[in-house]
């Protein structure tokens, strides 16, 4: 299925990605060279949601592979299924059928698929999320380099298996080692930053319904001012800023202030030791400041 | 829908353009490869040309590969790629500024005179004796006046003061250096990057850690927190192993499967042995080290925040265990100050042997056979032979020994201290924020 960018653009929106205008073109492109996307990135940018939000966008089976150190292809390509194999001997033993081939048992009935070879043979354009791959060893890596480029899987017994169907491939890295240059040249890349306060606004209104114009705002402004200004371990996410959004609006809030936000910061910040940061570099009256600045972005509240 | 270049663009060179570019990439260390120009070109076919910002972002996401060249890339871009519009204003402005540097050499050969002759200057020297401020010109030219007009000055002092003007233009011209990379290193702190992997930071990665001035240290502490977070996260990391990872364990085979009449039908693997990494930092504070010292010290905050089972030490004649402070959670400051105030190592003399010796036996609990030491050295230190003989020593009983020297790589010949040491043990520079990152998170 071919797509044009404009097309892609208003499906992001209809999925309710909010992306800017080079990220689309980026994914356009992956899509056009039929090349795998790196993107790369804080936690919580949207990287992971980028492959499902592909997969719905095509129409196409979402194929995850999630990596982890110690991955490797048995895990990752295939595996014989040696139990099924044993019995089918010890049947044909005990049934005195005729004797088996080699090649009878190293077929497809006694193949058990993993991810890489499920998009390989998908009937289907499939889109293979390959997700945190700096996370996996880097001999997996290097094994990853004939999936990428070429399109296919060597298995010693069935021999070289080309695509069906040349998958859509993501690939996800939160950055925590470098990847091989080998890896890299095999893909197009993309860095996703944390959002512009009005991208995050969008992303609020299209993920929370129901919240107010002005919550969503100081909400994004809120998130914005702690991943800028406050020496955190680890910066809020969209996830949990979105999760912070849906815990205000439950709590009928239609607006933000210091108060409230040192109240459910726990949904925010994840470690002690970011709240007390947060407590020592920002506090509530830093919260209230922020927010009395730069204008109330909606309608006037009345809830304070 | 594709469309070819040809297509796109009459009777110009695209192609050619991009391989200029892709090779000016390459210049500034950027691995853009003929795969990348290939695809380059393959996306070009794919998008409006005429949009600069679809132009910018295509070859962007087929030539660029990391974040951090993604701002190299998007510096030469706007160097190069540049409008019709901006590219004949910018010839204009050329022309102007070719006659006026013409200009401005031309009063500094007259300027700088001495007996009615020229100074003899190169034109890069004249050219920075323009770019002076005109206070610091005047100032020039009084000394070289004051010079000519002194007693018993004779014509054969004219080379005397053509070294004196070269090297107060030396002077000038690296101090200015300085004061640009200050700038750049800072301008961005308000951008829109919110992580430490803001392009703004890559200069001060890339600079000689002595070199860092005190306006930049924030930023820099800053790096070297996120670095010491990086390793963290490497050492902590949980290992997940699949059932199988381990090797064969045959008599657990044999026996889980005595009840399908011996056919071995579940195969039976030993669990993977999993070894806890132990780090052990030994950091020179001697006089040579100091202003390196400073910054590992930060290093090594950041990282016990972290990592708790981790062990530090500072040495210069002998060896002082700081892991009691850090395991006490003393914040940064009170750190630096027991460190450099009240330290009996900080700024002495060094003696590694006896640093050495002085762990194997204080700490030699601590010295194992998963322990990976790391010494921040630049291996200067009395009694060599007898140093090296304990470091090869101290190596039979450990994992690992990694040494990182902060000295440049360039200056390792000058001293047989680094090459004894590095005959031993495995050496990495590290005199930028970069090279630290380069050597802590991949080669640990």
């Amino acid at each position: 299925m071919t797509i044009s960018l404009q097309k892609l653009r208003n499906s992001f929106e209809e999925a309710g990605y909010i992306c800017d205008e080079n990220t689309a073109l980026t994914v356009f492109l992956a899509l056009e060279l039929q090349k795998p996307l790196l993107i790369e990135g804080a936690p919580g940018v949207g990287k992971t949601e980028m492959g499902k939000v592909l997969a719905e966008i095509l129409e196409s089976e979402l194929i995850r592979l999630q990596c982890y150190e110690g991955l490797d292809e048995t895990k990752a390509l295939y595996e014989w299924n040696y139990q099924r194999q044993l019995l089918r001997i010890q049947l044909n033993r005990e049934l005195g059928e005729e004797q088996i081939r080699e090649e009878d048992l190293f077929s497809d009935r006694y193949l058990l698929e993993r991810p890489l070879l499920k998009a390989i043979r998908s009937e289907k354009r499939a889109v293979l999320l390959i997700d945190e791959v700096d996370k996996c060893d880097p001999e997996f890596e290097a094994f990853l380099f004939e999936v990428l480029s070429d399109f296919q899987v060597s298995i010693p017994e069935l021999g070289t298996i080309p695509a069906n169907n040349i998958p859509v491939v993501v690939l996800t890295s939160n950055n925590e080692r470098e990847l091989s240059d080998g890896l890299k040249r095999r893909c197009l890349y993309l860095y996703l930053d944390f959002p512009e306060v009005d991208k995050e606004v969008q992303i609020i209104k299209a993920k929370v319904p129901g919240i107010a114009d002005r919550l969503a705002w100081e909400t994004a402004r809120v998130v914005a001012h702690l991943r800028r200004q406050a020496d955190l371990r680890k910066k809020p996410s969209i996830a949990e800023t979105l999760d912070w959004a849906r815990a205000l609006v439950s709590l009928n809030c239609n607006c933000l202030d210091g108060k409230t936000v040192a109240g459910t910061l726990n949904i925010l910040l994840k470690t002690r030791a970011d709240q007390q940061t947060f407590k020592q570099e920002i506090g509530i009256d830093g919260i209230d400041k922020t927010l009395s600045q730069g204008g109330n972005g909606g309608e006037i509240c009345g809830c304070r | 829908m594709r469309v070819p270049l040809k297509d796109k663009i009459s009777g110009q060179h695209l192609e050619e353009n991009l391989a200029t570019f892709t090779g000016l990439l390459r210049q500034e260390g950027l691995p853009v490869g003929t795969t990348e120009m290939i695809d380059a070109l393959y996306a070009l076919e794919r998008i409006d040309i005429a949009s600069r910002r679809s132009f910018k972002t295509a070859l962007q996401a087929t030539l660029v590969k990391s974040r951090r060249d993604q701002a190299v890339f998007s510096r030469l871009f706007d160097h190069y790629f540049v409008p019709v519009e901006e590219h004949r204003h910018r010839a204009e402005e050329m022309m102007i500024r070719e006659e006026e540097y013409a200009r401005q050499l031309e009063r500094a050969t007259t300027e700088l005179q001495f007996k009615g002759e020229d100074l003899q200057l190169s034109l890069e020297e004249l050219g920075q004796y323009s770019a002076l401020s005109a206070e610091q010109r005047t100032r020039l030219q009084d000394f070289v006046r004051q010079t000519e007009n002194g007693h018993n000055v004779e014509p054969r002092f004219k080379p005397i003061l053509e070294n004196i003007v070269k090297s107060h233009l030396r002077y000038c011209r690296s101090r200015d250096n300085q004061q640009n990379h200050n700038t750049v290193s800072t301008g961005n702190a308000d951008g829109a990057g919110t992580g430490s992997d803001s392009p703004g930071n890559d200069m001060l990665r890339e600079i000689d850690i002595e070199m860092i001035s005190a306006s930049d240290l924030p930023a820099a502490e800053e790096l070297l927190k996120s670095l010491s977070r990086k390793l963290a996260i490497q050492i902590l990391r949980r290992r997940r192993s699949g059932p199988r990872s381990g090797p064969l364990d045959l008599r657990r085979s044999l026996r889980d499967n005595m009840r399908f009449g011996g056919i071995i039908f579940n195969l039976k693997h030993k669990p993977k042995r999993r070894s806890k990494q132990q780090i052990m930092l030994i950091c020179d504070v001697s006089a040579s080290m100091k202003s390196y010292s400073t910054f590992v010290i930060h290093f090594l905050h950041g990282l016990h925040e972290v990592v708790r089972d981790l062990s530090c030490f500072s040495f210069s004649d002998n060896l002082e265990d700081l892991t009691t402070e850090l395991k006490g959670r003393a914040n940064l400051k009170q750190l630096l100050d027991r460190v450099i105030r009240h330290s009996r190592t900080w700024g002495g003399g060094t003696d590694i042997g006896a640093a050495i010796e002085g762990l194997a036996e204080k700490h030699s609990d601590r010295i194992n056979a998963k322990t990976t030491v790391i010494f921040v050295s630049d291996t200067k230190t009395v009694k060599l032979d007898q140093a090296v003989i304990k470091l090869k020593k101290l190596k039979e009983r450990v994992k690992r020994v990694i040494w990182l020297n902060p000295l440049p790589t360039d200056r390792w010949p000058d001293y047989r201290s680094v090459g004894l040491v590095a005959e031993v043990v495995e050496m990495w520079p590290c005199s930028t924020i970069a090279q630290l990152e380069e050597v802590l998170t991949g080669r640990l």
